[in-house]
């Protein structure tokens, strides 16, 4: 193979110009929708109201709609919530800490990561809310003062766990924000609409692309990306907190914390590429998105994959190397128990598969990394029903096992949250940036003053 | 105005130029006596009673806007807000009654003819538990779980709630007047046609009397009687060789060795309250006091899964077992029989049904060593030779020493024979039936059906049914009378000869319904106008003054005599001692004594432990009481031998056709260890039709396999046959059960120390070798809360405990716990707040069974406080986990994180949810214990030390000024437990009963490692097997 790794390699290829760029990544605002994006629309609206039934027939009659059960008091609610907290750590990992360790092939996706971070929140956020038995009283959960003396329990994770979730929603929503900052005032620019002027003009908040403003906003970026960056690392640390914390067998680990951050990333990773494969095709976005970042993305996938690996093993031989009892049969009923098809289907999805990534050509392969990624998210959600189901369905007291059925209304939610997931990102493609088309420009060829004469040298 | 004024400013009226206006002389005149009176405005005296200081602060306008402001309010909020119906002050209160203070009243229980007595709590006016009465002889103070749930009975929303006339298959209703006068005329019609009245046993001596007057009314009356499930075979047995009487009760306090052939003598034979009592004390070990209890029986019974040592045979195989035994036994023991038991042999038996014949010989040295000392018993089931045989076997080892003397059961009438009821049927259907009764009974679900009463029954011109809700018998009737329930009746009750109980009501009758005694005292008379709601007390009272007090040689008036028995519930007779002849040897049939080899299957009809025969198929809370054994809830099932279904290629679940002979029934299987191979057990109680919302269509009617020309026993059937219908059907447990040779599960609960076991060997010559096997060193990061006061606790003696599951029944109905029906339990989503873990060890031909009563443990570090992010559970100072539902969100992480999985969740708002809101109809709501709060949906639950009575016992200590005692609080649990296994108290209170048990040798915590300090302590469980291993 002949790389030249004497240069970087060009962050976007096909040379195009910054009027262009500009070009390409509008496009689709200021285009009408077309068949195929109100087909895809339709699809996930869909999904989103059978959950949305789903949601209000549970509200309607009670959680005993579910499958959940004694003992297993905690399933499909939980693991969703785990699993699209999850698929959110890509957003805040690519575009905060990437952005601290100047790896600037992070601009061409780092918007669209954000963006699902924020979606992806949106969608843990709401399974906490309505997993509780009785949901209109989810205030109790808010540390308010009142005059019956009540507070809230600042030992239970739980409570943790509400305070992290909503920390790092708010941190990535204003993060995500004042990127698009200067992205607003370019749209504001090109349209023509009225309607799109006046929003555009309120989003902007008056940028004039002046070179004050550009100082004030790279240090702001900048801080807010110190900001976000140990949220990426504390979010799923406290979210796993809510097993770790616990006394039951499977949950009580302390390798959980780095565990589940790895876990994050990974899921994340893969969600994102998932979603680029399709958006780079659709947008015409193939020179901005390249087949570069996702082979980048597909090494770290294959990294973090190996870590969860590891923490897998690690979690067998530490539960046979404690000595306790209960802890050895928990995993080895993981593996050859009632729930031993869920737990190969995770390790062959998050372990084995990944693998192949090994491979530049499979690295490099849209359908094949489509079909690998695909399998990973399978594989992540199935790492959270491991975790979360086979841990209570077999406790200390065999007196109390029981196997947990999911119902249609979990299977339901479930769909609803990748309805409204997917709602999210289509109409996100249809009304903003999806690439941040300041950045782009400034990575472009010849947009930085070089030693070597700029974008002009051949 | 001008007069106020007037009087107001006459201290200024003479400094004011004004016109000299006048309204009398004196004023004109200026009399200075009205001058003076002028400058006052009230007169001397008149405001001495007037203090601001002691006026409402509430001004004029405030009160006038308070008025406005309620009116609006009134008018807004009061229409439809949450409306709970009218809740009216007494007007005069009953003397009695303290609002807030539960009263007692002792009765009778006529769950079913044992008669126990009870002691009602009622709350203003209503009763809301039933405990045993602590001054009844035989029940002393306990009552078993059909007892317990009898409330629900009470308040059953599908009681009859006045006469029905059945016209062209749709109920009407008609008046009790209109009713009595069509009876009264039909029976007079009756003339020499037969006056057919059936009952279950009679146990009222009065009851009696009035059958014997409307006998002498109306002469063509006859009355017969009958239990599904009874000890007549015995009892005639018992007559064979002993000429006279019923068969003895045992001193099973004494026994030293028992030998239970297919007698489940702690479940479902005799008086089950009693004997649990008397053989707890037999398994003390405190006073180190052990029986040794040898089952051989074809399936798991309460009995058997209690036993030292089990042998599992098929039925019919009993009597070549007694005879072998006995054979073994007179030719080892020195003894002497008069059978001839020359063609049998214990080893040929042994290897015949592949028994382990070291127990045999177990079996006959203990029988042997302990003459006199030891008991043989056989189930009701078994034919008449065997116990004839028993009975022989029994008298030879001298072992009539333990055959109570002080008093023995009786009947005053004797059930009727098969050959009685064959003749009724045949007068039936000859037409010369003029009036049929049943009498609170049900024999068209009881009877067997090639006795053809059913169809008999519609050639009846009149036919009547006395029973408190529909049932398969009502259905076919012309008249369905309500009764009143056990707790709205007067009556009395006498089956031992040493005491006759009383029963009273509680409660004045919900509904239009009378009693069955006043029913037919109304018809005796001919007029309907006799009724009064104290006819019967009348009649009662009129019948102990002439006939019984006269017996008792009381030295105290009638009237006294009277309200003491009415307030003690009983009267102790004095009974002379009970002498046991010597016994006919040649009594036992040797014609019927040929060794068979039985083929096929053997059948076999047992009692539903929680149902009985049936009559309580509508109540909940048993029906939800998870079987003892195999945990099955809402369902009979044919439980199966694991080595029978490998056989035929059954699974659990499967659905099969048994028929024997050419009756048929299709029935789920159930694998069940412990079963003997080719023997199906089937439980009746199930499959009732007609019969309401709860009962209707849950299980299999399994007396239709009864018939009424059964050679062995009416419970026994051999050449049974099983075919596979390939269909499924799911039977809820409420225990998993996973495979026993499973090696990654077995025998969990004892490499987990949940069950710690010893033997008696072991722990007499170490006391303390549960501790020293299981040195636990723990250490604490936090500093442990010092409780100074009283700290609750409980002691659980394994050793007592037999696992019936009374006490979860008593639970359910002190803490207001919901049934929840099937489709519930099959998601393992059961309410009840105490259950009973049963756990198998060994292999499943025969297992070794061990139970463990399980509730919230009341953990000092309890690990589902520290995770409710809202602090709704929370701990007392007095060591209690709490929970406070108003604050429960319901995340169920306290669940997830109990070790003990003893945590309840409402998934549902229950009540609601099951039996399309069956249990929201308001009548049962005056059910509720007032003191403990109703849940509803989203929240968490759990066993709460019975933290009401407590509440209620501070209060009394504060009352009386003196300091609360562990000994002030019983729990519900520990009230209802048969066998005395639960101890609760105070565990500071170094002086206490409780604190030995609490700190006992043999005390134990489940899951101590975890260090999560729990207040029950288990008493482990010692075998008294041979060997000190267990």
């Amino acid at each position: 193979m002949n790389i030249d790794y004497s240069q970087e390699a060009p962050l976007i290829a096909g040379r195009l110009k910054l009027a262009q760029i500009e070009e390409l990544i509008a496009q689709p605002m200021d285009t009408k929708p077309d068949r195929k994006y109100f087909i895809a629309l339709s699809i996930s609206v869909t999904a989103l109201l059978i959950g949305a039934v789903s949601l209000g027939l549970t509200f309607y009659y009670g959680i005993g709609l579910w499958g959940n059960n004694q003992p297993v008091g905690w399933a499909f609610e939980i693991v969703n919530f785990v699993f699209w907290v999850g698929i959110g750590h890509a957003g805040t990992l690519i575009s905060a800490i990437l952005f601290l360790l100047r790896q600037k092939w992070r601009t061409g996706i780092a918007r669209f990561a954000e963006a699902m971070t924020i979606f992806a929140v949106m969608c843990a956020g709401i399974f906490p809310a309505i997993h509780t038995g009785r949901p209109w009283m989810d205030g109790y959960l808010l540390p308010y003062p009142n005059q019956h003396g009540l507070w809230v329990n600042f030992t239970s994770p739980l409570l943790w766990d509400v305070f992290a979730v909503t920390t790092y929603f708010t941190v990535s929503l204003v993060f995500w924000y004042v990127g698009l900052i200067p992205d607003f005032g370019s749209m504001r620019d090109r349209t023509t609409s009225k309607v799109k002027k006046t929003i555009y003009s309120i989003f902007s908040l008056g940028w004039r692309h002046s070179n004050r403003h550009w100082s004030h906003y790279e240090k702001a970026y900048m801080l807010l990306a110190g900001f976000a960056t140990p949220l990426v690392l504390s979010v799923h640390t406290i979210v796993s907190f809510d097993f770790a914390v616990s006394i039951i067998p499977g949950w009580h680990t302390t390798i959980f914390p780095p565990y589940f951050v790895a876990g994050a990333i990974f899921s994340g990773f893969a969600m994102v590429v998932t979603v680029l494969i399709f958006v780079r095709k659709i947008f015409d976005l193939q020179n901005i998105i390249t087949i570069d970042h996702l082979e980048k993305m597909n090494k770290v996938i294959l990294l973090t994959g190996m870590m969860v690996g590891y923490a897998y093993s690690m979690e067998f031989f530490i539960s046979w190397y404690s000595g306790v009892q209960a802890e050895s049969f928990l995993f080895l009923s993981r593996a050859f128990g009632p729930y031993a098809w869920a737990y190969w289907i995770m390790i062959s999805c998050n372990v084995l598969v990944p693998q192949l990534f090994w491979f530049r050509k499979i690295r490099r392969s849209i359908p094949l990394m489509l079909i690998i990624v695909i399998f990973v998210n399978v594989g992540m959600w199935f790492e959270r029903f491991v975790i979360t189901v086979t841990s209570l369905n077999r406790d200390f007291l065999p007196s109390s096992w029981a196997y947990f059925t999911p119902t249609m209304y979990d299977i339901g939610l479930l769909i609803g949250s990748f309805g409204f997931f997917f709602t999210l990102v289509i109409l996100f493609t249809k009304s903003l940036p999806v690439v941040s088309i300041a950045e782009i420009k400034a990575v472009a060829d010849g947009a930085q003053p070089t030693h070597h004469g700029g974008a002009n040298h051949e | 105005m001008s007069e106020q004024n007037n009087g107001l400013n006459s201290a200024n009226e003479d400094n004011t130029p004004h016109p000299n206006y006048w309204r009398s002389f004196e004023s004109l005149y200026k009399n200075p006596v009205v001058i003076e009176a002028k400058a006052h405005e009230f007169k001397e005296g008149v405001t001495d009673d007037f203090s601001p200081s002691g006026l409402s602060s509430i001004s004029r306008r405030k009160f006038i806007a308070l008025l406005g402001a309620s009116a609006a309010l009134a008018g807004a909020s009061c229409t439809d807000y949450r409306d709970k119906g009218e809740i009216v002050p007494y007007n005069v209160k009953p003397e009695e009654i303290t609002v807030g203070k539960p009263n007692y009243y002792a009765s009778t229980c006529t769950a079913c003819p044992n008669a126990c007595g009870i002691l009602i709590k009622t709350r203003e006016g209503r009763p809301i538990k039933v405990d045993g009465n602590p001054d009844h002889p035989v029940n002393q103070g306990k009552i078993c779980a059909k007892g317990q749930a009898n409330i629900l009975n009470l308040y059953d929303p599908e009681r009859i709630k006045s006469p029905q006339k059945n016209s062209n298959l749709a109920f009407n209703e008609i008046s009790w007047k209109d009713l009595d006068n069509e009876v009264i005329t039909a029976l007079a019609l009756a003339g020499n046609n037969e006056i057919a009245l059936i009952s279950h046993t009679i146990t009222s001596p009065t009851m009696l009397k009035v059958i014997e007057e409307f006998k002498a009314k109306y002469p063509a009356t006859k009355l017969y009687s009958y239990e599904l499930f009874n000890d007549s075979i015995k009892n005639s047995a018992w007559r064979k060789t002993y000429g006279s009487g019923n068969f003895p009760l045992l001193k099973w306090d004494e026994a030293k060795i028992i030998l239970s052939l297919e007698s489940d003598f702690l479940g479902t034979e005799g008086n089950k309250v009693e004997t649990s009592r008397m053989y707890s004390e037999n398994r003390d070990v405190d006073n180190k006091k052990f029986t040794r209890l040898y089952c051989v029986d074809s399936s798991l019974t309460i009995t058997g899964i209690n036993s030292d040592y089990r042998l599992h045979v098929r039925p019919e195989a009993q009597l070549e077992f007694v005879l072998s035994l006995t054979k073994e036994i007179v030719k080892k023991g020195n003894i002497t029989s008069t059978i001839n038991t020359s063609a049998y042999d214990l080893n040929n038996f042994a290897k015949k049904y592949n028994l382990d014949s070291k127990i045999l010989n177990y079996i006959v040295s203990d029988l042997i060593a302990n003459k006199g000392k030891s008991i043989i018993t056989a189930g009701n089931s078994l034919p008449e030779n065997v116990h004839i045989a028993v009975n022989l076997l029994n008298d030879a080892l001298g072992n009539k020493n333990l055959y109570r003397t002080n008093t023995s059961s009786l009947s005053l009438v004797e059930h009727s024979t098969i050959e009685e009821f064959e003749a009724l049927v045949k007068k039936m259907n000859a037409g010369s039936v003029a009036v049929l009764i049943n009498i609170d009974c049900n024999p068209v679900y009881h009877f067997a059906e090639d006795l053809g009463f059913k169809e008999a029954l519609a050639k009846v011109p009149l036919s009547i049914t006395l029973t408190e809700r529909l049932n398969e018998t009502s259905a076919v009737t012309n008249y369905a009378l309500p009764l009143n329930h056990n707790f709205e009746s007067w009556g009395d009750a006498k089956v031992r000869t040493n005491v006759i109980s009383l029963q009273q009501p509680v409660i004045a009758p919900i509904y239009k319904t009378r009693q069955k005694e006043s029913i037919f005292l109304t018809w005796i008379s001919g007029k309907t106008e006799t009724f009064t709601e104290y006819l019967y007390l009348q009649y009662l009272k009129n019948n102990w003054e002439k006939n019984i007090y006269p017996t008792l040689n009381s030295k105290i008036s009638f009237d006294k005599f009277w309200l003491g028995a009415l307030h003690d519930g009983n009267v102790k007779t004095s009974s002379s001692t009970v002498l046991y002849s010597s016994a006919d040897s040649g009594s036992f049939d040797s014609s019927q004594a040929e060794i068979t080899n039985p083929q096929g299957f053997a059948l076999i009809i047992k009692e539903n432990y929680s149902l009985g025969d049936g009559r309580f198929a509508h109540n909940g809370w048993l029906q939800e009481l998870p079987h003892p054994v195999s945990k099955a809830t809402w369902d009979n099932y044919a439980a199966l031998s694991e080595k029978t279904c490998t056989e035929l290629g059954l699974k659990d679940n499967d659905l099969i056709e048994i028929s024997v002979e050419n009756r048929k029934l299709i029935l789920p299987v159930f694998m069940q260890a412990g079963t003997a191979d080719n023997v199906i057990v089937v439980e009746s109680g199930f499959g009732r039709t007609n019969s309401g919302t709860v009962a209707s269509d849950v299980g299999f009617n399994v007396n239709s396999f009864i018939s009424a020309k059964s050679t062995l026993s009416p419970w026994i059937y051999s050449n049974a046959r099983i075919t596979k219908t390939g269909d499924k059907y799911l039977v809820a447990t409420t225990q998993e059960h996973h495979a026993f040779d499973d090696p990654l599960v077995q025998d969990l609960h004892i490499i987990r120390k949940i069950i710690q076991e010893g033997t008696v060997a072991e722990y007499l010559k170490n006391p303390s070798f549960t501790k020293e096997n299981n040195e636990v060193h723990l250490t604490s990061v936090s500093s442990p809360y010092s409780y100074n006061g009283v700290k609750w606790g409980m002691a659980i003696d394994l050793n007592k405990c037999t696992g019936c599951g009374d006490c979860v029944v008593a639970c359910d109905v002190e803490n207001n716990i919901p049934v929840v029906g099937k489709d519930q339990v099959l998601k393992s989503r059961e309410m009840q707040w105490l259950r009973i873990d049963r756990y198998y060890s060994g292999s499943p031909d025969n297992p070794k069974v061990s139970v463990q009563p399980m509730l919230c443990q009341h953990c000092d570090q309890a690990p589902c406080e520290n995770v409710c992010p809202v602090v709704a559970t929370t701990h007392s100072p007095d060591g209690l986990n709490q929970m406070t539902y108003n604050r429960c969100v319901g995340t169920r992480y306290c669940s997830n994180n109990c070790p003990y999985k003893v945590r309840r969740f409402n998934f549902y708002n229950f009540r609601d949810h099951f039996r399309d809101s069956y249990q929201e109809n308001p009548i049962l709501a005056l059910m509720h214990n007032p003191e403990v709060t109703v849940r509803s949906r989203g929240v968490m639950e759990k066993c709460t030390f019975c933290v009401q009575r407590i509440s209620e016992a501070r209060a009394d200590a504060t009352h009386l000024k003196r300091n609360l005692k562990g000994s002030d609080v019983t729990t519900a649990c520990q009230d209802s437990c048969g066998s005395n296994a639960i101890y609760f108290g105070d565990i500071n209170d170094k002086e206490s009963e409780f604190y030995k048990y609490r700190n006992h040798e043999l005390g134990y915590y489940v899951l101590e490692e975890l260090n999560v300090k729990p207040n029950v302590t288990y008493i482990a469980k010692l075998r008294n097997i041979h060997s000190e291993e267990v």
